[in-house]
């Protein structure tokens, strides 16, 4: 059996305000305390894009090795929620602003970290979308509380592709990746805050044959949880098959006190989102050195070139730099970062 | 003038404020004003008086009473855009254009009525009924119409005022104010201007900021500037006007006010005449109002030429396709969960915005959100949504390649016919009626050009019969040019209306006169 996985992985992106709007971003606030008129949907209000979120995801995408798309597109998705004010949230699906980028990592082969084997995963893309609010569903008194604080933060969606083959190849890369966007500054990604989301695509298959059906798996708050959600999923599937049945193209939620993962009462999987270009955004254009227009304001531009000169060195460079400069042993420069 | 007179002290602003504030009192029944914000509108007032009299007044619109349609946001007067999904919504913000009004010392006196959400041609679908056309009520209207009998008196003759920026036209129309708000996506501004003989402005699409406007499409919508004459819809413009940063739409240029040309020279002009705007439906008498203009501007030494705009025929379905899937979007945010009207029904958050949406919008908004949602649907999305941006395109450039090839300024009617009895107009549902109506001003709207309706005559009925100029992308300024140009040479004649005369003052003449 060849099992295969891809992630969804959401960062929150640190700044000092939300993707659309002036309100603040902050953890663990009081509720609906920092809500601006366009987060709460209020008609009339406008997005403006806010420059520090393009500048955070352009440094991912050239941190991943990513082609940075120029120009790329603000999109509606439409479905209703309570954490969804507008009923709709803005996105990149036609065109993205970042794609085709690669991760590296690696992997002991043994449990002495002797012996290391560095594995790479596709990037497809890298997104900007907004956050939604935080639904708390009180069924003792057949309420629904509805915190607005986190609608309309901002989001890097980074598409990993199904190069991974178990949980701990998942796990090592989510902690790469989080590892990145915390040398960048672009993410704090703690997971336990919220700022960093993993979804898993979950599919089997025997040598030789095409991909499998797959699952998504959400509901997974730890880089641990998310192997032993891989794992146990994987594991789920091959028995499910070996015993002549079939796998359903769902969502399944990680219950991480039975250790299992349980198909979601949630029909999100099926639903249209009828994507509409968002008409209140102009095309995103960003610039390099070559194709920036003479006389333009430094401030009103995002030029590529500038942020890739002020990359700080990732982890795999420091790492370099560890064994270059002390001689140590490739698997202790894991240890120190 | 009444600027002038303000400055002059021959009137006050409260004293204007207080005349108007009572004429509204007694055009009641022409259903024009949803909100008045009487106190608000005297304090405004004061504030106006007492910069004049140290005589530092803000500017032209100082002390000027104006109305605002009611799909513009205002801070602390209610805004419902007709709807009872929001009846009772008191926004905390003003919109931008409201904004700049008040920063100018302009008097809101309060918020016009209009079809549900913008969606209609006659600003007949709201909930708080119709808007009834002050022409109506005029001795020239009432002159000309032969009652059936004598039980039939004025109550079921009254016209439409058009729509569905009709409250706002209404007021204007009716002397209640010197210039009004409207907004524009297929017409709403120069349809009702036309049909109220007052002057309706459609602004080049990013050149007045749409911030705090309540959406019906997006990509079309504009504030609308309604007046009585040319020069007080530019000195309007020139207060909006301009890059907003809360509207990533609006363009970063510049803009500077203008003040137009008393005299102009149009044998210089190209004027075009496009062929495919002698709609089917148009009246005989329209298009010989429209003959004896092009005759005008000939015998002023401008060219005269026949154009073609060959896809104005796709325009109406393109227009419905496009307008409808974004109405789908844009009340989606309509649940009742944050504010406006929420539903008692609550089982379930699903079907708490269900009973929500089902009460707080009426047939025509709900069947609009029902054809967009099929067009965006996965299936459908490239047969519908994309193909009409695709034939949007060509609406667009059609007017590209017409102006291209030197035409200035078209000209066009900007209806069908003067304004029908209201009996008549609700014979056909409002999508009959708005795809009817709107065919000859929303491909201005589809290309995000500037058009200008400017009353020309009166029609056999003794209504007004407005005519469209269609101009360059932010060319306002050539564009009311040349409408000014036009308004002086029809001299079209002043409404006759009983409870004007009846508020008659030395400074109303000055009113009557027309302009700020």
């Amino acid at each position: 059996w060849v099992p295969v996985v891809g992630l969804e992985i959401h960062a929150q992106i640190s700044s000092n305000s939300k993707l659309f709007s002036g309100s603040q971003v902050q953890f663990a606030a009081p509720p609906n305390s920092l809500v601006s008129f366009f987060d709460a949907s209020l008609p009339g209000t406008l997005p403006v894009l806010n420059r520090r979120c393009v500048e955070a995801a352009v440094m991912t995408g050239l941190a991943l090795s990513c082609s940075i798309n120029k120009k790329s597109l603000f999109d509606r998705k439409h479905y209703f929620y309570a954490d969804l004010p507008a009923g709709y949230q803005i996105t990149q699906q036609r065109v993205p602003i970042a794609v085709n980028g690669s991760l590296s990592y690696s992997l002991c082969t043994d449990n002495k970290m002797s012996q290391m084997v560095t594995k790479t995963v596709r990037i497809k893309q890298i997104q900007l979308e907004q956050d939604s609010g935080k639904s708390l569903h009180d069924d003792t008194r057949s309420q629904t509380l509805v915190d607005l604080n986190r609608a309309g933060v901002g989001l890097m969606e980074v598409v990993m592709e199904p190069d991974m083959c178990c949980g701990e190849e998942a796990a090592t890369a989510v902690r790469g990746l989080q590892l990145i966007l915390q040398t960048l500054g672009s993410s704090q990604a703690v997971m336990a805050e919220g700022q960093l989301r993993v979804d898993a695509n979950v599919s089997v298959h025997h040598p030789g044959d095409p991909y499998g059906v797959r699952t998504e798996v959400k509901n997974i708050n730890s880089i641990r949880f998310l192997a032993k959600a891989i794992d146990y999923e994987i594991q789920r599937q091959i028995e499910e098959l070996k015993n002549g049945g079939t796998i359903l193209n769902e969502t399944r939620a990680f219950d991480s006190k039975l250790g299992c993962t349980v198909p979601m009462r949630d029909k999100e999987g099926k639903q249209d989102y009828r994507f509409m270009p968002e008409p209140n955004l102009p095309p995103l254009i960003l610039y390099d050195a070559k194709s920036l227009p003479a006389n333009t304001n430094h401030q009103q531009v995002v030029n590529i070139d500038w942020i890739r000169e002020r990359l700080p060195d990732l982890p795999s460079v420091k790492r370099a730099k560890l064994v270059e400069q002390y001689g140590i042993l490739p698997e202790h420069s894991f240890t120190l970062l | 003038q009444v600027s002038a007179a303000l400055k002059e002290g021959q009137v006050t602003p409260t004293e204007l404020c207080q005349r108007c504030l009572s004429l509204i009192k007694s055009t009641k029944f022409l259903n024009a004003y949803v909100t008045v914000a009487e106190e608000a509108a005297l304090k405004q007032a004061e504030e106006s008086e007492k910069r004049y009299r140290r005589g530092q007044p803000l500017g032209a619109l100082d002390g000027i009473p104006v109305a605002v349609k009611d799909n513009f946001n205002t801070a602390g007067i209610e805004t419902t855009c007709a709807s009872n999904m929001l009846k009772g919504f008191i926004s905390p913000y003003n919109a931008t254009v409201v904004q700049k009004l008040l920063d100018q010392g302009a008097v809101l006196l309060g918020k016009t009525n209009l079809d549900e959400f913008a969606m209609g041609s006659g600003s007949t679908d709201g909930v708080f009924g119709p808007v009834r056309n002050p022409w109506s009520y005029s001795r020239q209207y009432k002159e000309k119409s032969i009652p059936k009998s004598r039980s039939e008196d004025k109550e079921s003759h009254w016209v439409i005022t058009g729509g569905s920026s009709g409250g706002s036209a209404a007021a204007v129309s009716s002397f209640t104010c010197f210039a009004a708000l409207g907004s524009d996506t297929g017409g709403s501004t120069r349809n009702p201007a036309a049909h109220c003989g007052v002057v309706g402005l459609k602004p080049t699409y990013g050149l007045i900021s749409r911030h705090g406007l309540i959406p019906l499409v997006n990509s079309m919508d504009v504030p609308g500037i309604l007046t009585r004459c040319v020069d007080d819809a530019a000195v309007v413009l020139g207060s909006l006007a301009g890059h907003d940063p809360k509207d990533s739409t609006t363009v970063q240029d510049n803009f500077k006010p203008f003040e137009l040309p008393s005299v102009t020279d149009v044998s210089k002009l190209s004027i075009g005449i496009p062929k495919e705007y002698h709609a089917p439906g148009l009246s005989s008498e329209i298009l010989s109002v429209w003959a004896k203009a092009a005759d005008l501007f000939k015998n002023a030494g401008a060219k005269v030429i026949e154009v073609s705009l060959p896809h104005t025929r796709y325009s109406i379905v393109c227009y419905h396709v496009l307008c409808s899937a974004e109405v789908a979007s844009n009340m989606a945010r309509f649940d009742g969960l944050q504010y406006g009207h929420r539903s008692d029904v609550n089982e379930s958050t699903e079907s708490m915005y269900a009973a929500t949406r089902r009460e707080g919008f009426n047939d025509v908004v709900r069947g609009r959100i029902l054809s967009g949602n099929y067009f965006l649907l996965k299936q459908n999305y490239e047969n519908y949504f994309i193909k009409a941006q695709k034939v949007r395109r060509l609406i667009a450039n059609d007017f590209v390649k017409v102006f291209r090839s030197g035409v200035d300024i078209l000209l066009t009617p900007t209806t069908l016919s003067d304004a029908v009895p209201y009996v008549e107009f609700i014979k056909e549902d409002n999508r009959t009626r708005s795809t009817e109506d709107d065919i000859l001003t929303q491909a201005a709207n589809m290309a995000g050009l500037p058009a200008i309706n400017v009353p020309t005559a009166l029609s056999e009925r003794g209504l007004p019969v407005g005519l469209q100029f269609i101009g360059r992308s932010f060319q306002e300024k050539q564009l009311l040019t040349v409408a000014k140009w036009f308004e002086k040479q029809v001299k079209f004649p002043m409404i006759q209306l009983e409870e004007v005369r009846k508020h008659d003052h030395g400074v109303f003449q000055h009113q009557k006169s027309a302009s700020l």
